[in-house]
């Protein structure tokens, strides 16, 4: 899982603050995330989890603290910023292009790697042509890694929830990021589409060495997965560390675990 | 050229091979559909690929006697593990891939496997689970590398890489691999195939390449098949009909063999490819007519009114028409604009369209489905096989096609029925032994080559076709010595959708009795559109309406008995609608919902009673099971019926009437 | 009979000419959810801009038509710089005004630049009856209806395959279905909404051509775009091919209502027809014939 060989920082937040009118809703949080591991953000609703990968990939702009992403330090990111860097993501309440098929959502995620131009689309020939094909292989193949080469042509909007998920992961996967970011991508899952999913997870990890930032609320899966885990409780930073520092810390269990796991 | 002249030298699959990449070595051999395309092999390239792959098991070590399992989703790497085995005079031993590890480790130490030819990553994790308990296996080859980066045992190959070696070897010593297929002959093992035994452990069946090959060869001539059929290969690699289907009967006549992408794809590969020669066991072509079902109820009106008016009338003469039947000049003109408008389309969407065979064995297939195919124009049969004999012992011929028969005996099978009523047979396709196990062989197999089925059956006195009515030991005899054949009887009744499950009692009695569940959906429905007002299951079944339908059913298939004279005495003469569910919870079905007749016999012993007394009403009490595991008790009183008997109605008497 | 497919040729026709502005609704509807008020003032500005080309600086045709084209995609560049880039995530009816306001700023400056007369729009589209369809079926069809029919068939072919199967059709899709899905894949709202802009401002242009070439270019173009409504609301707001068959219907309808009915109620039946049809149909199909029924999962 973790590649010890490469201890690069690819992301380094810090102090970030960030707030709706009076709302703080990140409350100088500094955290980093090494090239090629897992790392998991855990939390209570509302912990500001998701806002704080709303700030990595820029649809949120934070009032104070800078982000670093492979060297290069900004105040705030922009989404198209962020993609064209090689940070691509899932949602919690899956966003995907309900009326194209699977494959045409894949190859959407494909768009920055494609480049031709609008005069070479518009007539659909040369160039854009020779590109759409290359592109649809690697879109095959993603379909082929996910096992969803059933729905292939299918429109995603009717299929089931869990499928849905998958497609959305194909769609990231399709821009090869460097930085994956997950947001409860086994959320509303049974234990079989979750086991698929971590396996999922723990292969791009390895197959692709992509770094992944993960939310998650199912604990055994965090355990199991991550390199080192982040967690938050109403916007403030309460731990940070591997899964067995974390699990035992007081203050975790008192805000989140609830119940002392028995040693 | 007769066909059976002309290859009998050809005794092995590697020589068939040979005689392919001579014959047509530009003709497809195998078909994949892989990252969304069709990827071919024509048989010169296949021939290649086998002989690198020979070549490199045989750098691992691989010699003649030596067994090589293969376990995954049907694949061409997999199929060609199976030639290049038998190249070098080793037998391949297809496993069943969703078997978890424990179940493979059985078979792997069993069958003494040297080397594991598997799929992918899965499989392969199933190996290193077993490795300790199999040190027979020395090398494990994988076809797909994904996820495997990582893996870093020794005895872990790369398909690619053993085929590298494989060709280095072949450049080194370039007659080897010609001279190791040389010296194959007939009578060698062919194959292992392990059957999955209901009871025991699973036993590998031995075939030799004669059993194969002459048994493929016979499929082929009694039903014209060529070079040119197309064969979509999806099921299980270690199922003997895949092997004879998809393997065997592909090497010696020479016909293409596509594998689909994934399990989950089969459907729409199948579209794709519109295979020719085709084999379902009866559940798919039961989910496929569902499926058409569920279509048409959600179809605009014109579309299901159309539906309905040209299935209604395939149902009245499309058969007839498959048979080769005169129908009237209206009724066939008819038919062909229903082939325009209806059939033709809905077998595009079923992916039959060029089918001209279909097969179907392994269980009893309901009529009305059976009828639904045939009716739209395609020739879907029922055979009778054994893993024993590589599949074939009966088969219906066309234009004799009834759903209830299995037709008449394959080529060079000879059938005979033993006093118990147990079909017993002798082919050229009968297994050598099971592997290492002398007492199951001397048990099925006597000392002249005659096969025990364990089915019970008999030749129907109208058409001298095969019929099968249950497993041999299920089978037992009324008091007057006629035979009792309970889940035939069963299956008869369950073939009506108001019968869910049914229990026939008999053995050892004056007459046979029967417990019915209905069908809640079915009969509930069935009362509503007659406005009859009912609360629940229990409710339903004591309706007097519903005891009416059922008898019907019953008296129908009583007198579908009384057709027969060694049945008719079998016939049903009491039955009752049973007050509650049969329920695997309640331990009175197994969990593939097979009933446990015994067990329910006990447990109702009291309805059981009143059965063969003359009682037409019983109190009943019994403890359930719960959904969320609480337990009850539910009480009833169920009411008994008479059926209606019919007199026994043979050839004999309807010739002498 | 003959004179049936006459009228009802002839409805199509005119059909044509309501789906070609339907189409520019759409296309800007659909990925940006904005009811473009001016797209019929669209229309009349390219009209007269090509016009002024032509006559002004007497362009040839060819240069005129190109030169429109530029000056449509300035104008979807300045649009969004101006205007949309700063109404991002407002609520519709806030957009909607948007383009209220951008219809007559559009008309001002047309009337600034060009002048306010009704001018002739040449540009050797064949005028007249078709002989052939007189000869052959003894019907009569202008010439420049067919031409008009075979351009937009074109126009909207050339549509369907771009929106398909090309990288930005699917980016346009993507935007139309999530914008936040569409952001994080990379694809940016600025460019998108741009080329939207810029193939409406071109489907303006040619229905703008169509119109002016049949009854000169004058303001009164800009009226298209009410009978451009109807069409939406009987193929709904996000179908291309409900564009297309909305306006056929409403073109057919109103002309057949006119001759076979109107003579009963006094005529004038073309001038309403249309927003009957509209209304009846938001009575039954408020999402149109084509429209999307949103499935929303839980």
């Amino acid at each position: 899982m973790n590649q010890q060989s490469s201890p690069e920082t690819i992301l380094a937040v810090e102090n970030i603050s960030l707030s709706f009118g009076v709302m703080k809703v990140l409350d100088s949080i500094s955290f980093d995330i090494r090239r090629g591991e897992i790392r998991s953000i855990i939390g209570p609703n509302g912990a500001g989890k998701s806002s704080m990968l709303n700030v990595i990939n820029g649809f949120y702009h934070p009032q104070e603290g800078s982000i670093t992403f492979k060297g290069e330090t900004r105040k705030q990111m922009a989404p198209h910023v962020a993609a064209n860097h090689g940070i691509a993501r899932t949602f919690q309440n899956i966003a995907l292009f309900k009326g194209m098929s699977t494959l045409d959502n894949i190859m959407t995620g494909r768009n920055l790697k494609m480049k031709t131009n609008l005069f070479w689309q518009a007539l659909h020939i040369g160039p854009a042509r020779v590109e759409e094909l290359e592109n649809r292989e690697a879109a095959e193949k993603i379909i082929d890694f996910l096992g969803i080469q059933a729905i292939r042509k299918k429109p995603v909007g009717k299929l089931p929830y869990g499928l849905q998920k998958r497609v959305e992961l194909g769609r990231a996967l399709a821009a090869e990021p460097e930085l994956l970011l997950l947001d409860e991508p086994m959320a509303g899952m049974n234990s079989e589409e979750k086991e698929d999913m971590c396996r999922f997870v723990l292969d791009v990890n390895s197959e692709f060495g992509t770094t992944i930032a993960l939310i998650e609320h199912d604990m055994g899966v965090v355990m199991d997965l991550s390199d080192r885990v982040l967690v938050l409780d109403y916007g403030k930073q309460l731990a940070d560390g591997v899964p067995d520092e974390v699990r035992n810390n007081q203050d975790v269990i008192d805000a989140y675990l609830g119940v002392p796991h028995e040693h | 050229m007769d066909q059976k002249e002309q290859d009998t030298n050809l005794d092995t699959f590697p020589k068939l091979l040979a005689s392919h990449v001579k014959l047509r070595p530009t003709q497809d051999a195998i078909r994949e559909k892989d990252l969304g395309i069709w990827q071919s092999w024509t048989w010169a390239e296949a021939a290649a690929e086998i002989r690198a792959l020979a070549c490199g098991l045989a750098t691992l070590g691989l010699k003649r006697g030596d067994k090589l399992a293969i376990i995954g989703d049907n694949r061409p790497r997999l199929y060609w593990g199976m030639t290049a085995a038998q190249a070098l005079g080793a037998v391949p031993v297809p496993l069943y891939q969703d078997a978890v590890a424990d179940e493979m480790a059985y078979v792997l130490d069993n069958a003494d496997v040297k080397i594991a030819l598997v799929e992918d990553q899965e499989q392969v994790d199933k190996m290193l689970e077993v490795r300790d308990r199999c040190p027979n296996v020395e090398h494990v080859i994988f076809d797909d590398t994904r996820g495997l980066r990582h893996y870093e045992q020794e005895f872990l190959h790369d398909f690619e890489t053993v085929q590298q070696a494989g060709v280095a070897y072949d450049h080194d010593h370039s007659d080897f691999y010609d001279r190791e297929v040389a010296t194959g002959k007939g009578s060698d093992v062919s194959i292992m195939l392990y059957t999955s035994g209901t009871t025991g452990n699973p036993k590998g069946v031995v075939l030799s390449n004669d059993n194969v090959i002459i048994t493929a060869r016979n499929g082929i001539i009694r039903e014209n098949l060529t070079s040119k059929e197309e064969v979509l290969a999806y099921l299980p690699m270690a199922w003997v009909g895949d092997n004879l289907f998809s393997y065997a009967q592909s090497y010696v006549a020479g016909f293409c063999v596509s594998c689909p992408e994934d399990a989950t794809t089969a459907a729409s590969d199948l579209r794709e490819i519109g295979p020719t020669y085709y084999f379902a066991p009866p559940r798919v072509y039961e989910n496929m007519l569902t499926q058409v079902m569920i279509r048409m109820e959600d179809a605009a009106e014109i579309k299901r009114k159309l539906f309905n008016y040209f299935m209604e009338h395939a149902r009245k003469v499309g058969v007839r028409i498959l048979n080769r039947e005169p129908v009237s000049l209206k009724d066939s003109l008819l038919y062909k604009l229903g082939d325009v408008l209806v059939y033709g389309p809905l077998k595009d969407v079923l992916g039959l369209r060029r089918t001209r065979l279909a097969y179907t064995a392994g269980e009893a297939i309901g009529p009305e489905i059976f009828d639904f195919y045939r009716s739209l124009g395609i020739n879907i049969k029922q055979l009778y096989g054994q893993t024993e004999c590589m599949v074939f012992i009966c088969v219906q011929p066309d234009g004799e096609v009834y759903a209830d028969t299995v037709g008449t005996p394959a080529i060079d099978v000879e059938i005979k029925i033993d006093d118990n009523g147990e079909i017993i047979y002798r082919s050229p396709g009968v297994f050598r032994e099971y592997y290492k196990n002398p007492e199951s062989t001397a048990s099925t197999k006597t000392e002249d080559g005659w096969v025990h089925t364990g089915d019970a059956g008999f030749f129907d006195e109208h058409n001298g076709h095969l019929k099968i009515i249950d497993r041999a030991k299920d089978v037992g005899k009324l008091n007057d010595g006629t035979l009792f054949a309970p889940k035939y009887i069963e299956n008869k009744l369950k073939f009506f959708s108001f019968v869910k499950e049914a229990v026939l009692f008999g053995d050892g009695r004056d007459y046979s009795t029967a417990f019915i569940n209905i069908d809640l959906d079915a009969v509930g429905n069935w009362a509503e559109r007659r406005n009859l007002a009912y609360s629940g299951y229990i409710d339903l079944a004591n309706l007097e309406e519903v005891y009416q339908l059922i008898k019907d059913c019953v008296d129908k298939v009583n007198k579908d008995l009384s057709e027969d004279s060694r049945l008719a005495n079998s016939q049903i003469r009491r039955f009752l609608i049973l007050h509650k569910e049969l329920d695997a919870d309640d331990g009175e079905l197994t969990r593939t919902r097979k009933v446990r007749r015994s067990f329910v016999g006990d447990r109702y012993d009291t309805l059981v009673e009143s059965l063969y007394s003359d009682k037409t009403e019983c109190h009943v009490e019994t403890q359930v099971t719960f959904e969320d595991g609480r337990t009850g008790s539910l009480a009833a009183d169920v009411q008994i019926r008479d059926a209606e008997v019919f007199k026994v109605n043979s050839v004999n008497q309807e010739a002498a009437a | 009979m003959l004179f049936f497919i006459e009228v009802t040729l002839s409805g199509m026709m005119a059909g044509v000419m309501y789906s070609l502005v339907a189409l520019g609704f759409v296309l800007i509807f659909k990925a940006s959810g904005i009811f473009n008020f001016a797209q019929g003032v669209m229309a009349l500005f390219a009209a007269l801009t090509l016009v002024g080309l032509m006559e002004k600086f007497n362009f040839p045709i060819w240069l005129a038509i190109i030169g429109t084209i530029v000056v449509m995609i300035a104008l979807a560049w300045l649009i969004e710089r101006i205007m949309l880039r700063h109404l991002v995530n407002q609520e519709p009816i806030i957009l909607f005004m948007a383009t209220l306001g951008l219809a007559y700023v559009l008309e001002g400056m047309g009337d600034i630049l060009w002048g306010s007369d009704v001018k002739v729009l040449d540009l050797g589209i064949p005028q007249g009856a078709s002989d052939w369809m007189l000869d052959s079926f003894d019907i009569y069809i202008e010439k420049l209806e067919i031409f008009a029919a075979v351009t937009a068939a074109i126009m909207v072919a050339f549509l369907a395959v771009f929106f398909q199967k090309t990288r930005i059709g699917r980016a346009l899709r993507a935007v139309a279905d999530d914008h936040q899905a569409a952001l994080s894949v990379g694809i940016s709202l600025h460019t998108i909404w741009v080329i939207v802009w810029s193939v409406a401002g071109i489907v303006a242009l040619v229905a703008g051509i169509m119109w002016g070439s049949k009854s000169g270019v004058q303001f009164s173009l800009s009226l298209i775009a009410l009978k451009a409504l109807p069409v939406l609301i009987l193929g709904g707001f996000t179908s291309v091919p409900g564009a297309i068959i909305g306006g056929l219907i409403i073109g057919v309808g109103e002309k057949i209502a006119e001759v076979y009915l109107g003579p009963f109620v006094g005529g004038a039946i073309e001038n309403w027809f249309a927003y009957m049809l509209a209304l009846a149909f938001l009575l039954f199909r408020p999402q149109g014939l084509f429209g999307e029924k949103i499935i929303e999962r839980v």
